[in-house]
């Protein structure tokens, strides 16, 4: 008992000294940004920006002119998307078929008309697309 | 991308004859053609230094996993690797499987798509794994060999495949088992060394991917790669001041975070962890400016830079200056 109670002082600063160092080594890093969170914001962008390329792919004005709809108009819609939607979108047309070759990206028909059916969802001519939130 | 049970028996060869009798249609350009369209490439290449290991059973996974860690100057036979990548019930090894055991040797796994990255990334002398389906899409073959060269005048892409090291494989007969896989390929380097093919953001992604595998040194090692080519590039500033936070290294994590900054000036991100580092060092009146820069830039993170200042502010009424 008396080794117990000549133990208790270092025993107590050993334990002070490991929560100090808990405290310093486990930080609050709840509210850091992860290196994760960062890459996928930067998806997000690249996602808009090739929405913007292939809204500016001839093919697609073309058709989207003959819905009477402007690509500029088009393309300053894409840009009101949310995030949420962007996704969405990017992982429809990861889908399409003929959307990339050993030499680039090819747009598909199936590619043409997913674009109009998204623009026209868009600016709530037609309701194709769930993920789109309609005007009211 | 399908996920396919990569089994590559011997069959193999009998849809190799279906294919060659059944495959209609052309693949394009010559490999000499092709590669006009990509500048500076070399005529022919082969990178001698790639070990060969013969496939034995179904193991093509492990095999082409061995060569190319042995080329990355990690000793390991591809005995060694069945455990770690091979799906005994699938008789075959999944692509992650593939991935997640080159991180696991330390190593930088980069996909890459797609003949112009495969020939750029020979041409600098790091040798790719190639997903093949040697069947038909509705009759898979699936193998992995290891592409170590081409030779334009030949049309040919040099293939340590199953048995046979150094095998001349047609172009054309290459593509199109390729192009049955998605042309899926993979790049196994040390970290610190760049793919040549790579750009900024999957190159960053292929560096999270051994950033998640809390090999923190590693990861720094692997993002301060990506800033000697991306100069001030977000990603690989905030993944570098991550890692060096996570090692303990609060002025170095600081210099990067700084650095982003400073280079994005409309990224809260980068002045909500500046503010974290700031804060540990006792510096809270610095850290709480930095906090409020967060908050005013706001964005989709924004609730973190509220919470963040408030931290801040606690600690700091807390503590001393």
């Amino acid at each position: 008992m008396r080794f117990l109670q000549s133990m208790r002082k270092p025993v107590a600063g050993l334990v002070i000294l490991a929560l100090a160092l808990s405290i310093t080594w486990v930080p609050a890093h709840a509210a850091m940004v992860s290196t994760d969170e960062i890459l996928k914001q930067n998806q997000r962008n690249l996602d808009r920006e090739h929405l913007h390329m292939l809204l500016d792919r001839s093919e697609v004005r073309v058709q989207l002119e003959a819905w009477g709809v402007n690509s500029e108009e088009a393309k300053a819609r894409v840009d009101n998307l949310t995030d949420q939607e962007i996704a969405e979108i990017a992982a429809q047309l990861d889908q399409m078929p003929a959307g990339s070759s050993a030499i680039g990206t090819l747009v598909g028909a199936a590619l043409i008309v997913f674009l109009v059916l998204l623009v026209t969802d868009i600016l709530g001519l037609t309701d194709v697309f769930s993920f789109i939130k309609k005007g009211k | 991308m399908p996920v396919p049970a990569l089994s590559c028996g011997k069959t193999g060869i009998i849809s190799l004859v279906l294919l060659v009798t059944l495959t209609l249609g052309c693949a394009h350009l010559s490999l000499e053609q092709y590669c006009l369209s990509v500048s500076g490439l070399p005529r022919s290449v082969e990178i001698p230094s790639v070990p060969f290991y013969p496939q034995h059973d179904h193991y093509c996974g492990p095999a082409a996993m061995a060569m190319v860690l042995q080329w990355t100057g990690e000793n390991l036979s591809p005995r060694d690797l069945v455990p770690e990548i091979f799906t005994p019930s699938r008789k075959g090894s999944l692509q992650s499987a593939l991935i997640g055991a080159a991180r696991r040797h330390n190593r930088l796994a980069y996909p890459l798509q797609g003949l112009e990255a495969l020939l750029t990334e020979l041409a600098a002398g790091h040798p790719v794994i190639v997903l093949q389906n040697l069947g038909l899409r509705w009759f898979p073959r699936w193998h992995y060999s290891v592409s170590i060269g081409y030779d334009m005048a030949k049309d040919i892409v040099i293939l340590h495949s199953g048995e046979e090291a150094g095998r001349h494989m047609g172009r054309t007969l290459f593509v199109r088992t390729w192009r049955r896989a998605d042309y899926w390929g993979l790049v196994v380097l040390p970290t610190g060394q760049l793919p040549a093919s790579a750009d900024e953001h999957s190159y960053l992604k292929a560096a999270l991917g051994v950033e998640q595998t809390e090999q923190w040194e590693v990861a720094a090692r692997a993002y301060s790669a990506a800033l000697d080519r991306w100069h001030s590039s977000l990603g690989a500033l905030m993944g570098l001041g991550n890692c060096r936070y996570r090692l303990g290294d609060l002025l170095g994590a600081e210099q990067s975070f700084r650095h982003a900054a400073k280079a994005h000036p409309d990224s809260g991100a980068a002045f909500n962890n500046l503010a974290h580092v700031l804060a540990e060092q006792g510096r809270y009146a610095e850290a709480i400016e930095m906090a409020t820069r967060a908050v005013a830039i706001g964005g989709a993170s924004k609730h973190l830079y509220h919470q963040t200042l408030r931290e801040i502010q606690a600690a700091g009424e807390a503590g001393p200056d």
